[in-house]
Parts: C-alpha cells; structure tokens; sequence
C-alpha cells in the first residue's frame, strides 16, 4: 500500500479514494438493480458501506493511523449508516424488519438465530471485556495526550537578552537593502541561489543558516527537513518533521525561535518535557544563529511563518 | 367609543414608552457628565498621577486603588467535600445556569419579534393567526425562564460578593455606573416583557397590533444592551483595556467597555443565543409532539417544532464565521492565547466542540429527510439524500480530525512522527475551513430539496433555474475545496483573506441557492398538502440532539472562553491567587459541563411543565367561549 500514497498528494488521494468507493456503489447498486429488478436490502448495504470504509481506514491507509482515530472515523461511519437507514420511514421498515422478526422470534429459523444471538451476544461482551482489561503478554505503554505545540510564554529571556514572542522579529529576515521582508515577500527568493557568492540580505542569511543546520540539526531533522535524520528512529517522540504542514508552517516565526533555543527540556508541561530529545540550543548556538537557523527553515520547507494580522 | 379606548391604550403605550426611554437615558446622561466634569478637574490638578493604558495605549488620570494582589484569604469558601470546595466550581455551575436562562429569554423575544411581524405582514389570515399565536406561545415559555433567569443571577450576584469579595469590589469599583445601568435596564426589560406578554389580547388590532410589535422590538434593544454591558466584564476579564498596568481606572468609560474581545463576544453571543433559544423551543415542541394526544396537537407541535429548527439552524449558518472573527481577534490580542485555546491545553475540548457541530448538521440534515415523509412528491427526492449524507459525511471526517493525536507509543513509531501524514493535513486550520463550508453548504442544499419535496414546478424556466443552482453550488465546492488546498502554499495572514471567498461562495448558496428555489416555487403545484403531524417519532429526537448538543457546546465554549486566561483573573493585571489556581482536567470539565447540562433540562421540564399548568386552568376557564380559532395546521 505504501507505494499507492505520494507525498504531497496524500490528503486528496484519500478523500478521492472515499469519493471513488462510494460512486462504485453507487454505480454498482444501479447496475445490480436494472440487471435483477431490485436492490440489495438497506441493511446489506449498509454493511457493506461499513467495511468498504473500515477496510480503507485500517488497510489502505498507510502508514496506519491510531487506533483513536479508527474510532472516531468508524464511529461517525457507523451513525452515518443508522441515519441513512432510518431516515425515511420505507427503509427503516424494511431494514428494522429482520432485527424486530429474531426478537419475537416470528420464525422457526428466527427463533433459532435468536437463540444463538442470545448466546453468543453475552459471551462475545464479556470476552471484548475480558481482553480489554486483562493484563497483556507485554505491556503497552499507555496511549499519550501530548500537546506537540504549547502556549508560548509572553516573554523569554535567551542569553539575557528579553525578548517578547508576539512582537519580536527575525532581524535577518531583510532585503538587500536591510529593510523588514513582510512575510509572504520571500516568496521571490525561494528559486534563489544561496551558494551565489554575491548573495546579499535574505538569501545569505539563509545560507549561513544552513550552515548552522548542517553542523548541528540535520543528524535528527534529516537533510530534507522531514524529521529523518540519521540519529532520528533513536529518539521518542521523533524529531519533528518540518517539512509537514503541520510543523513550522502552522507556527509564528518567534514561537520556532523559542523552541529551538529552550529545546524540549525547558518546554511547559503539556509538552511533556522528558519526551522531548530537542536540545535547547541557547547553550551551544549565538542568537542570530538560532534567528538564522529559523529562517533557512522556512526557505528550504518553502512554508511561511504564520503571522496574526 | 372604542375608538377613544382604543387611543387611550395607544396614549399609555406611548407614554410608557418616553417613561422607559427617558429612564434608561438619565443614568446614561449623568455618567457622560460625570465623565465631562472629571477631565477640567483633572486638567486644574496637575499633580494628579497619570498612567497609561494597557491595550490602548493612551494617557488618562488615575483613579482608584487598582488591582490588589490577592492571597488565600481572598476566597472565603464553605468548607465542604471537593469539588465543592473549591468557590469557582459553585459559580461556575451558577454562571452558567444564569447564563442559560439568560440568554433564552434574550433568544426567544427576538423570534417573536420576528414571529410575529411575519404574521403581520402574512396576507393568509389564517396562517397569520397561526404566526401570532406561535409568537404568544413563545413568550409564554419564556416569561417563567425569565424570572428563573432573575433568581439565577441574584443567586449568582450574592455567590461572586461572598465567594469573591476581594475580586468583585475590584470588578464593582470599576464598572459601578455600568453596573446601575445594567440593573435599570433589567427594571425596564421587565416592564416590557410583561406588557408585552399580558397585553397580547388586548393590542391585537389595527394600530395598537403595531405598537405591540414595536414593543417587541424595543424588548430585544433592552435585552441586546443588557447582555452587552454583561460581556463587557468577562470581555474585560480577558482582554482588559482602560486601567493601567497595576489595574487602575484611567477615566475613560468608553475605553473600559470596548476592549479587544468585547465586539467579538457580542455578536458571537448574539448569534448563539439564537441558536440555542431555537433548539429549546424546538426540544419543547418535540416533547409536546410525543406527549400529545390529539391529532391536532401533534399537528401543531410538528409546525412549531419546525419552525424552531428552522429558526436555530438559521442563525447557525453565520455563527462559524463570528466563531472565526472572535479566534482572530484572540490570535490578534495574544497568540499565547490562541494556541492555549486552539493548539495547545484547551485543544481536546475543540475536537470536542467539532464532534458537537457535526451533531448539529447531522440531526438537522436527519430532520429534513425525516420531515420529507410527510410531503407527497418527495420520493422523488429520495435518491439524492444518500450524496447530501455522503458529502457532510466526508466533510465531518476532516473537521473531527484532531491536530495532536491521542497515540500509543508503539502506533507513534509505526506513523514516524507526531504528524501522520495523510490524515496529518486535515488537522489545520486550511481543511477546517474547506470542511465546515461544505458541511454548511450540503445544509443548505438539504433545506432546498426539502422546500420543493411536495412541488410541482412549473415555471417556464424551471430547466435554466435547476442548471443556475446545479452550477451555483458546483462552482462553490469546487472554489471552496481549491481553496482549501491552496491555504496550505501561502501564508497564514494571505489565508485568512482567502476565506472571504470561501465564506462567499457559501453566502451567496444560502442567498441567491435558496432565493431562485423560492422563485421557482412560485405557482408551483402542491402535489399534497404537508401532512403536519405524520412526522417520524425518530425526527424528533433529532430535535432533542439539537437542543442537547447547543447546551453542551454552550457550556463547552463558555468554559474554554474563561478558562483560557489560566492563572489570571484580569489578564495580565491580576493574578488568581486561589488555592486553586490550576486547569482543571478535561474529565472533571466534561462532568461539570454535563451536569450542567442535566440541571438545565431538568429546570426547562420544570418550567415548561409550569407552563402546563398555566394553560390548563386557562382552558378549564375558556372552554365552552373559546373555541380555538387556530385549526391544527394542515389545511
Ligand atoms: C537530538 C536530536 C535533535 C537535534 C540535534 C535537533 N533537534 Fe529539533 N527536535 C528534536 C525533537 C525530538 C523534536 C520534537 C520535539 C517534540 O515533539 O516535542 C524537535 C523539534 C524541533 C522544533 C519544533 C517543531 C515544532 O513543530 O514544534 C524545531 C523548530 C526544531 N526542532 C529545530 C531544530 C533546529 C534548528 C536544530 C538545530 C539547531 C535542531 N532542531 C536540532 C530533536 C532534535
């Protein structure tokens, strides 16, 4: 499966490969109705639906997502279904039928499958119980609420010098003429050659930024930026991935600023500070290597910091 | 002679009317003067100190103590078995009560207001009367939930000063005029409701039906203002403006009351007060649907429970977008804040939040295929529900997708990375966007083919307005999904114009979609009549989901809303010095917003059981007289 899903195109592939599943029922309901004169009962198309969209949530997505989410997306699938079922009053006759028959037990045959229902229901529950809390061969570690991007503080204080999140700027964040470079204006320098030996304002800053990822993060961040460094698979959680949309793209520039130069340790509390294998750079970089750094990020990822005006 | 009585109520309406005005004028004056003396004054002292404004950033004189720091002392509390130990949980649960009724009685004067001008302007003088009798209806549910309201928020009022003396003398000395204003304002509030409610009879013609409707208007100002100058102390809470660093007063009232977060929170508490006044009336028809004994009256409560629906999911269309406008400001005034809220401590009762929304658009879509059932004509419909299910479907699956997964360590390996990467994107903000425009939009697709379930149309351009609506929500799924997936190549400030078109193309669905649908109803054939009454009994408790899901978001974002200033009281100027100063966890949160949430319906039954009473002795006196001149529904 792993070679079905590009980067890039993940999301989309997804919601198409839903959107595509869902006509072929369609499209093959119709078809099976013309051909015999009637369709499949309500409920078997409701099971249907059901495990078309569990086998594309546990299988087809890769890699596999968590458990949690399995839920929440089988559960939303599960009430969709009822809903359909039961919303007009043709269908839910006709699908509540088959239950409502095995209850009163309207058939021989129904009475049969009740009596297996009522066995084998209560058994089912208590081993689903039993298995669920009885202790394991090995034991898991405990699923985590981790907040992967806290609240900044207001104010940090890096080599004594005070800087406050929500206004500070990058200083090298400038044109070759010094002046600021409004976020989104880097655009034009993205194809830009760093190695040009001419280069001036941004597009060296971004080069010497380089330089300090090279020496320093690209062991865990990777070369892509993509959180695959060679050390990376050593650590848990892994090191972010900045090439995601989800990283440094979803971030203000002063709030990376502060996480590369506290690291993981000094992190609040919701971050879980002793999961974090992110040094704090505030020990081992200069300021503006740390401002520099930060910027060659969002070049080589092509994202930009997020701003609030 | 009737004619003169008749003007003579007209006269006493009016003169209440300037009484009234002129009431909530003179404290209104008498402040601007104050406000006009104190500058000269301040101009001949000059050594009066001066400070600075903290959000404002202007110079004014300094008045008052200012903020004192607090210590355990500050919080007398009873000392009773956890969690009731702690002062803030007993006025959470009484805020948040008072805060209910509150804004259920702000929602339901305006429907009537609008109830009752659509009746107005009805040429059907049968539908018309069915109108204003729905109006009346309202307010009687609403005239016990208003002194409900006034015990909550006396009860509430006494908790703050006993529980929070030190923190409420502060609030006190700041907004004091404003506190007398707000009161006035309740006395006249009161004085409207109840002419309002008690002379519906009696200003029921002619001119006099005009003044009435005029007073419903003027109800909904009282109420509006009332509940304004109220957010103007939570506002000031969050995102404090007009005092200096050390929280002292620096003359300007103006500045006190508009702070950063104040407009925002008006308008978002407007719009949900709607909502959520529409989904308790509505849970009320519901509940009178199920109990009812008659075919009549099942008739009735089916029209009345529509209407609600109708009415909450009306007003839940623009809400995402205040929703929106509010988190910007939020963002705007601290980012710290933002992330709390969104990213960072608070955002699991977000995906909560989401999972909420997607109830709402759920029971709503599940309400309008239920009511399809009662309309001749709609099967022919019948086969488009399943793609409507299908797109919110879809569209819900990347809204409930949380940003930070709940994972074991052994799944996180497996993923390489916090960030999954296929499911990863749907947690930002972009696909958020794109999700709850499409949910909005296969809404409102549902309400179109509902309005034409039972039509024939025949206008001659039946074929052209089909392929302009076809087209119409074509071009804005596709502009609205394109969009979504373009926010993830350009800044966040670029993306936030971007939504403009997004959130337009939705508009102009909602606006133009359903305005040719009513065109082309125009002379359309009935195919059958709508059978009120023959709905689902399954359709009503989608009611009951609506009506439940807006009290549970109601108490989930009230309290994200207060708890994001964490260890502050004011933010940023006074510290919540309390014993317990901390977050609460997100279990202890969702049982107190539940309990919240049973205490409320519970008092509602009470209140709506009231009502019962009420009308029954009312019926017992009228019987043989009257003869309820509002026939069932069905015509
Ligand atoms: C020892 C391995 C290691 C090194 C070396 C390292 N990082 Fe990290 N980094 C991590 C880990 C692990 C995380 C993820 C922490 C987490 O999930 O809380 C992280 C997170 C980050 C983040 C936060 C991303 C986010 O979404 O919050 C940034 C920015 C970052 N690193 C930048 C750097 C820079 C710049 C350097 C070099 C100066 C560097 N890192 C070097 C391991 C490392």
């Amino acid at each position: 499966m792993a070679t079905f899903w590009r980067p890039g195109m993940m999301p989309i592939q997804l919601l198409l490969t839903i959107g595509v599943t869902f006509l072929i029922f369609v499209i093959g309901h119709t078809f099976i109705k013309k051909t015999f004169g009637r369709g499949l009962p309500m409920l078997a198309q409701g099971a249907l639906t059901w495990l078309a969209a569990f086998t594309i949530f546990k299988f087809v997505i890769s890699p596999p997502i968590p458990s949690s989410l399995l839920y929440i997306y089988m559960g939303l699938i599960t009430l969709v279904i009822g809903l359909f079922i039961s919303a007009n009053e043709v269908s839910w006759t006709e699908s509540k039928k088959p239950i409502v028959d095995t209850l009163i037990g309207a058939t021989p045959l129904h009475r049969g499958v009740r009596a297996v229902a009522f066995i084998a229901l209560p058994l089912g529950f208590g081993w689903g119980t039993y298995t669920s809390i009885a202790p394991p061969k090995n034991f898991p570690e405990p699923p985590e609420l981790r907040t992967v991007h806290p609240a900044p503080p207001q104010a940090i204080k890096v080599q004594d010098k005070q800087f406050t999140l929500q206004t500070s700027k990058n200083p090298f964040r400038v044109d070759v003429k010094g002046e600021y470079l409004d976020v989104g204006k880097e655009k034009e320098f993205f194809a830009s050659n760093p190695f040009d030996p001419n280069a001036e304002g941004y597009v060296k800053y971004v080069k010497e930024g380089g330089e300090v990822f090279f020496r320093n993060c690209h062991f865990c961040h990777g070369d892509n930026l993509d959180g695959r460094g060679m050390f990376a698979f050593a650590f848990r959680p892994i090191p972010a991935n900045l090439a995601d949309p989800g990283t440094i793209a979803q971030l203000q520039e002063t709030f990376v600023f502060w996480r590369i130069s506290k690291g993981g340790m000094n992190a609040p509390r919701e971050i879980n500070p002793w999961d974090s294998a992110m040094p704090p750079w505030e020990e081992h970089l200069k300021i503006d290597d740390i401002w520099k750094v930060a910027l060659f990020e969002y070049w080589h990822t092509e994202f930009f910091p997020r701003t609030w005006d | 002679m009737l004619t003169i009585i008749k003007h003579r109520k007209l006269w006493a309406t009016c003169m209440l009317g300037l009484f009234l005005a002129l009431s909530v004028m003179l404290p209104l004056v008498s402040t601007m003067a104050l406000a006009e003396e104190a500058q000269p004054q301040a101009a001949a002292a000059a050594a009066v100190e001066k400070g600075k404004d903290v959000y404002y950033k202007t110079e004014g004189p300094v008045s008052g103590a200012g903020w004192t720091e607090m210590n355990e002392n500050s919080y007398p509390s009873y000392s009773l078995p956890y969690p009731l130990s702690e002062n803030r949980v007993i006025i959470w649960v009484l805020a948040q009560q008072h805060l209910y009724f509150g804004s259920f009685v702000l929602a339901v004067p305006i429907f009537c207001m609008v109830i009752e001008l659509v009746g107005l302007l009805t040429r059907d003088k049968v539908m018309a009367k069915k109108y204003d009798h729905l109006a009346y209806s309202f307010v009687k549910i609403s005239l016990t939930a208003y002194s409900v309201t006034a015990i909550l928020g006396g009860l509430l009022l006494f908790s703050f000063i006993t529980f929070y003396p030190a923190f409420f003398s502060y609030i006190a000395g700041l907004f004091r005029p404003v506190m007398h204003i707000y009161a006035l304002l309740f006395l006249a509030e009161s004085g409207t409701l109840y002419i309002y409610y008690y002379g519906w009879d009696k200003m029921n013609h002619g001119l006099l039906k005009w003044v009435h409707a005029t007073m419903g208007v003027l109800l909904n100002v009282f109420g509006s203002v009332l509940m304004m100058l109220a957010n103007s102390w939570a506002a000031f809470m969050m995102s404090p403006a007009g005092v200096d660093e050390k929280g002292r007063f620096l003359g300007n009232m103006w500045h006190l009351l508009h702070t950063a977060l104040w407009n925002p929170i008006n308008v978002h508490r407007i719009i949900g007060n709607m909502v959520f006044g529409g989904g308790v009336v509505g849970a009320y028809a519901a509940y009178k649907f199920l109990s009812a004994k008659t075919d009549e009256d099942r008739a009735y409560y089916d029209w009345m429970g529509y209407i609600s629906m109708f009415l909450a999911v009306g007003s839940l269309i623009p809400l995402p977008f205040a929703g929106y406008w509010l988190m910007r400001e939020v963002y705007g005034y601290r980012q710290q804040m933002g992330i709390t809220l969104m990213g960072g401590l608070l955002a699991w009762l977000f995906i909560i939040q989401a999972v909420l929304i997607g109830a709402l658009f759920f029971a709503t879509d599940y309400y309008l295929f239920a009511g399809m059932d009662r309309m001749k004509g709609a099967e022919r419909y019948a086969k488009s529900i399943k793609y409507v299910l299908f797109l919110t479907a879809a569209a819900f699956l990347v809204w409930l997708t949380p940003h930070t997964l709940i994972i074991t360590p052994q799944e996180l390996k497996a993923m390489g990375g916090q960030q999954h990467p296929v499911v990863g994107n749907f947690g930002v903000m972009s696909a958020k966007n794109g999700a709850v425009n499409t949910m909005l939009m296969t809404t409102i697709i549902a309400f179109i083919i509902y309005q034409r379930a039972n039509k024939q149309i025949t206008v001659k351009w039946a074929t052209w307005g089909n392929a302009a609506i076809v087209a119409m929500f074509t071009v804005a799924l596709v502009n609205n999904w394109w969009v979504a997936i373009y926010g993830y190549y350009i800044p966040a400030n670029v993306r936030v114009g971007l939504s403009v078109p997004q959130v337009m193309g939705t508009l102009t669905c909602l606006f133009v979609g359903t305005g040719i649908n009513i065109a082309m109803m125009r002379g359309a054939k009935d195919m059958g009549p709508v059978l009120w009454g023959k709905i689902s009994v399954r359709s009503q408790y989608a009611l009951f989901v609506l009506g439940v899901s807006f009290t549970w978001l109601m108490g989930l974002m009230g309290y994200i809303r207060s708890s994001v200033r964490l260890f502050w009281h004011v933010m940023e100027i006074g510290r919540d010095n309390s014993p317990w100063a901390f977050t609460h966890t997100i279990g202890f949160a969702a049982n107190v917003m539940t309990f919240n949430v049973v205490l409320f319906w519970t008092l509602t039954l009470f209140v709506f059981w009231l009502g019962e009473i009420g009308t029954k002795v009312a019926k017992a006196a009228h019987a043989p007289a009257h003869q309820p001149a509002i026939a069932g529904g069905s015509k």
